[in-house]
């Protein structure tokens, strides 16, 4: 067990200095010249050079890597280049609006989803599944524009039941804010309950199908009791890896969401950076949801090993 | 989308000729499957839009009429005018091009690209296997939106980069499926038996392991082709698409956005619907593709 | 002899050539009253004083001014409630708070919500003092000394002095860091070293050579140019939006937007308002959402495009100012296929600018000539024929001129309206045989470094370029279309127009600003390096209860007298 973690923990991190120099190096690669972006095409070219090396931009790549690095390391992130505030803040507020757009979703989607998954398994082959199982896959491959638009259409401007913009005014109550954030919730939740479902479906139909549950069933349980006690468990299983698996998704790739509904979370953060060839911001934005990311896998993994004891005593990978 | 999905399981091929027979029999079987048929229905009228677009439409999809402008549907235009007075429903006709043009060639470059490094990686396995396995999660913890919009940001809003881009980071995805495809299939007798009449490894991949991996491969190139149209029509959404005045469905959406709070909703809704309707028929025809193989 | 003309008289003995002039023009029904008081409070003669000269001397009452500035700030002032909380949408700033740097709209504003200029310049182009209590220049208008109010204080409550002035002024224009929106309005006009402060209420500023309009030159049309305190680096301005105005920042969070509570040390009237609550938009779509949701109660900007929910809705309040915004379409005079002026004269007739102004702009905008004299400017010359559409005319240019169906490039960037009259520009073109294929970015790699060989702005064959408002063309004339001008994209090199712009500069008086007005209106006419097509006017958006809202053309608001009515 422990070996077992400590070797996903080693190639996790492996994964993540890849992942700092691919960042590193590909955020060089933007086009535009970082001190000529600050300060505007008109700006005199002196100018230009002078916060150039400033910034230190002008210094070897392997020097400037090496110091974003140990800050990084250090907890530094450096400043933005655009807003003059130190990244770390920036970074700090929007990975929080990310986590509770998330966290409504998950909330949302999970129960329904699994709840969905279990039906269409119990009800398997009937119309019931394939309503669930295609009605869901369908909904779930629309891109979020489109959804979004279509629910913002309905019940922002013709029904007028919702809020159209994820802003809370500041200083509104818990239940405000979560009014605010349903709209691009919904999107969310459509996206992921097709694919949550489905899994679900797919592992309460093995455990259905398995031999413990026919030795229950044999044992004269009642059928509640034996999905209650057999086979939910084990059908949750692949839902948790699945719902890992979307956390960093969610926290980093929400962009049209977040531009639809004018939410300040990291994918309008991590645009607007590149846009502005805003190096540190950018950089540090990438890094963390790609942290996030591998966080969530390790978890997942993690958590799947410790529910399932068949992985628990065998060798990793 | 979303998933970056876990490659899925070995898949047992028999031998050749058995091979051919359930080919044909897996043929049969995806034209019983009801979604598979309307899957192919829907793909085959937005092919014939993309192909004959220009002469179905009934008007001309660039001809501005500006004081014409954002009409709602009548009989002159059946989908109403979009912000320069053209016309929608021919836009909505001739945007199937653009997109059918580019969701295709970049999922076949990244099938392409995600095969062979998949078969290389698979079959050599050492430690450039590890590497590249490493260097492929570290691009893959990023959310694909993240990178392509980067890579275009960096080199250029231009159909090349968007192609080129998604190709990329789909091929990575696909590396994986093939990989491990590639890791059942070499512990095989066939293998074993090509190895020892000492054929070169380049042979051995292409000729001996890659026929018996199609199956995942085809499978993979559907899925991943709805996540191109969904990703390219994204982008564009987002205000990275080429040239404005080249009907676009994601283009489109994107200009006419703003307008839905003055109640203009045909310039959004019929390329909304057209995208959504040429994605969900591409995922049902990969479904039921990946059903075929399954049983 | 009459006693006014005896006052007259004195009055005139002791004002300057430039005033004298003024009041000579007026006299002789040159100019109608209206244009009196304005031209006469940029230079800096007080109100009082004008409305005597006006009654006293006669002279033609308002006859319909070439502009009909529309709307503006709304009707009665009276029934306003005070206190209140008014929301404001505003467009995301792109660059710290820093005077130095600002260069966008929401920067703009935000310099404006607590910061004070010497003027403000309001959307009549006249001049209302403010740090400065008044100006006047000297003899030949070389230079101008400002009076600065008293007790007036930073909201740190530090006493504000000339020397804040002068060293606002030198951090403005210092070649070493400065501000690159205030060099261009005062390169070749103030150098810096020249400001001086003789007195705590006095601020002397001695020019380069003599300029009539200065005064608006370092009005809030400039605006970077708040007052700050001499001793406060322009750096750290973002931390507490030091400024001497009606408002003081309560807090501001970067990416989210800003509150402002009344200041009660404020110098004049106490602001009506308790707060203003500023909240920043990525994009206008949600900024309009927002508005009709109730979310926010004054749009600071919004476009006809993406604001056609507001121009349709009767309840909202639209405010439209005229002003002298506008694009370039430039066409290299140096390169096939445009080096000969009757391919340019043949694009310009394509074009159907009723339309676009129709069309495009809802009526919401002037026809321009291809010429940046816009209508609203006193110095335009309103005689000179206004071109028109006219296809037959350009497809003969081009079959004498040989060149019947080409292919051309058109480079641009995707913001506002540009994209769009760009569609309609490879239209047009296509009726007369000409191929348009377009190329359109985003504004960092349309605009590159700026400089000719770095700037596809510069460096294209034909592109599209936006000019934001200038309350006077110099700018415009000196920078784009003389040989030597850094924003010359169609590489125009024409001595005859140098010598014309040099004569409008350097000319003092509305008379002669328009004598050489005309002749560079027809000569730009005959020659067409770019097309103008129109200026369009800034529109705002308030709730039917707010009352007294004011926006600026440059994006700063004034909400200080703005309230809600019952």
């Amino acid at each position: 067990m422990g070996r077992f973690l400590l070797k996903r923990l080693g190639l996790a991190a492996i994964t993540l200095f890849l992942l700092s120099v691919l960042v590193f190096f590909g955020a060089q690669v933007l086009p535009g010249n970082v001190a000529r972006r600050i300060l505007g095409p008109f700006a005199d070219q002196a100018a230009v050079d002078a916060l150039n090396e400033e910034l230190g931009t002008d210094q070897p790549l392997l020097t400037q890597y090496w110091d974003w690095i140990s800050g990084l390391l250090t907890g530094d992130l450096g400043e933005s280049l655009a807003l003059g505030v130190p990244v770390g803040e920036l970074i700090g507020d929007a990975l929080v609006n990310s986590f509770k757009l998330a966290a409504l979703a998950f909330v949302l989607v999970v129960p329904l989803a699994i709840l969905g998954g279990v039906v269409a398994a119990l009800r398997r082959d009937r119309l019931t599944d394939r309503v669930i199982t295609i009605g869901g896959l369908s909904l779930a491959v629309l891109p979020e524009f489109v959804t979004g638009i279509v629910l913002i259409l309905v019940f922002g401007l013709w029904l007028e039941i919702l809020p159209v913009s994820a802003n809370a005014p500041p200083g509104s109550g818990f239940f405000t804010q979560i009014k605010y954030l349903l709209l691009p919730a919904f999107v969310l939740v459509i996206l992921l309950f097709g694919y949550i479902a489905r899994i679900t479906r797919a592992g309460t139909i093995e455990a259905l199908d398995a031999d413990y549950t026919r030795t229950a069933v044999l044992k004269g349980l009642p059928r509640r009791t034996v999905i209650q006690r057999h086979v939910l468990r084990n059908s949750l299983l692949p839902t948790i890896a699945v719902v890992a698996t979307q956390t960093g998704y969610l926290i980093g790739g929400l962009v049209v969401v977040e531009t639809l509904f004018n939410y300040p979370g990291m994918g309008r953060l991590i645009v607007t950076a590149s846009r502005q060839k805003d190096l540190p911001l950018l950089e540090a934005g990438v890094l963390v949801v790609g942290i996030v990311f591998l966080v969530a896998m390790l978890l997942a993994d993690l958590m799947y090993s410790l529910l399932n004891p068949r992985i628990r005593y065998s060798r990793a990978e | 989308m979303t998933v970056i999905e876990e490659p899925g399981a070995p898949i047992l091929i028999p031998t050749r000729d058995e091979a051919k027979i359930a080919r044909r029999e897996r043929l049969r079987l995806l034209f019983r499957s009801p979604t598979f048929v309307i899957g192919l229905v829907i793909l085959g009228f937005w092919v014939v839009c993309a192909i004959f677009g220009t002469q179905i439409a009934p008007q001309n999809p660039q001809a501005d009429d500006i004081l014409n402008k954002l009409a709602p549907p009548s009989g002159d235009h059946l989908f109403g005018t979009d912000r320069l007075g053209r016309d929608v429903l021919s836009r909505v006709i001739v945007g199937a091009r653009e997109i059918l043009i580019m969701a295709p060639l970049a999922t076949l470059l990244g099938t392409i690209l995600g095969t062979a490094i998949g078969l290389a990686t698979g079959y050599y396995r050492g430690f450039a296997d590890e590497a590249s396995m490493r260097l492929v999660d570290a691009l893959l913890s990023v959310p694909v939106i993240i990178t392509a919009l980067l890579a275009i940001v960096a080199l250029g809003p231009t159909r090349i980069t968007i192609i080129l881009v998604i190709a990329l980071v789909f091929g990575m995805i696909i590396t994986k499926t093939v990989r491990a495809a590639v890791l059942s299939e070499r512990e095989l007798d066939y293998v074993q038996a090509a190895r020892l009449r000492n054929e070169r490894g380049p042979y051995i991949m292409v000729a001996e392991i890659l026929p018996n991996v199609t199956g995942p491969i085809i499978v993979e190139f559907t899925v991943r082709l709805g996540y191109a149209i969904f990703t390219i029509a994204t982008l564009a959404f987002l205000g990275f698409g080429a040239d404005p005045s080249i009907p676009d469905w994601g283009t489109d959406i994107s200009e006419h956005y703003p307008f839905i709070s003055a109640g203009v909703w045909w310039a959004v809704l019929f390329a909304s619907l057209a995208i959504a309707s040429l994605i969900v028929a591409i995922n049902l025809i990969a479904d039921a593709i990946a059903q075929t193989f399954e049983r | 002899m009459d006693e006014t003309q005896h006052r007259v008289d004195e009055v005139r003995r002791e004002r300057s050539k430039l005033e004298n002039h003024l009041i000579d023009e007026y006299v002789l029904g040159k100019i109608t009253r209206r244009e009196l008081v304005r031209r006469g409070t940029v230079v800096g003669m007080s109100l009082p004083l004008l409305s005597f000269i006006a009654a006293a001397c006669g002279g033609d009452d308002d006859d319909g001014a070439a502009t009909g500035t529309g709307g503006t700030e709304t009707t009665a002032t009276g029934d306003v409630q005070p206190g209140g909380t008014i929301r404001v949408a505003l467009i995301q700033p792109t660059t710290e708070p820093n005077p130095l740097l600002v260069q966008d709209e929401g920067g703009a504003g935000m310099l404006g919500a607590t910061g004070e200029y010497l003027s403000f310049s309001d959307e009549n182009l006249e001049l209302q003092p403010r740090i400065a209590e008044s100006w006047e220049p000297n003899e030949d208008g070389s230079a101008w000394t400002f009076t600065i109010r008293q007790g007036v204080t930073f909201h740190n409550g530090a006493t504000l002095t000339a020397n804040d002035v002068v060293e606002t002024f030198e951090k403005l224009i210092n070649p070493d860091g400065g501000s690159v929106n205030a060099q261009s309005a005062l390169g070749g006009v103030l150098s810096p070293g020249n400001t001086e402060a003789p007195d705590d209420a006095t601020v002397v500023f001695n020019l380069d050579a003599p300029n009539g309009n200065f005064p608006t030159l370092v009005s809030s049309a400039n605006y970077n140019a708040i007052i700050i305190p001499a001793d406060l680096d322009p750096a750290d301005w973002g931390q507490t939006f030091e400024g001497t105005g009606p408002f003081k920042l309560q807090n501001f969070s970067p990416q989210v937007g800003a509150t402002f509570v009344r200041n009660d040390a404020y110098w004049g009237e106490p602001a009506n308002p308790e707060t203003i609550d500023v909240k920043f938009y990525a994009e206008e779509g949600p900024m309009v959402v927002a508005f009709q949701g109730d979310e926010v109660d004054f749009v600071e900007h919004f476009s006809v495009a993406g604001g056609r929910a507001l121009l349709e809705d009767p309840n909202t309040q639209v405010i439209a100012i005229s002003t002298a915004t506008h694009r370039q379409l430039h066409m290299r005079t140096d390169k096939e296929p445009f080096t000969d002026a009757r391919v340019r004269q043949a694009i310009a007739l394509s074009i159907d600018r009723a339309a676009l102004v129709d069309g495009l702009w809802e009526g919401r905008a002037e026809i321009g000539n291809d010429s940046p004299f816009a209508p609203l400017y006193p110095s335009t010359d309103t005689t000179v024929a206004q071109r028109e559409q006219d296809l037959d005319q350009a497809r003969q240019l081009l079959a004498d001129a040989g060149m019947e169906g080409f292919e051309v490039q058109l480079d641009t960037w995707d913001g506002f309206e540009i994209p769009d009259l760009a569609q309609l520009v490879k239209n047009y073109a296509q009726e007369i045989g000409v191929t348009v294929s377009l190329k359109i970015t985003d504004a960092a790699t349309y605009y590159g470094d700026g400089v000719f060989g770095k700037s596809t702005w510069l460096d294209s064959v034909m592109g599209i370029t936006d000019y934001g408002h200038r309350p006077v063309p110099n700018v415009y004339l000196s920078s784009v279309y003389t040989s030597e001008g850094t924003w010359n994209a169609a590489h125009f090199k024409n001595p005859q127009a140098d010598q014309l712009i040099a004569q409008y500069v350097a000319a003092l008086d509305v008379d002669s600003q328009k004598a050489a007005a005309k002749q560079i209106q027809e000569l730009l006419l005959e020659e067409t390096p770019v097309i103008l097509p129109y200026f369009y006017n800034f529109l705002s958006a308030a709730k039917p209860n707010l009352q007294n809202a004011i926006s600026a053309a440059t994006g700063q608001f004034d909400l200080s007298r703005a309230g809600f009515t019952a």
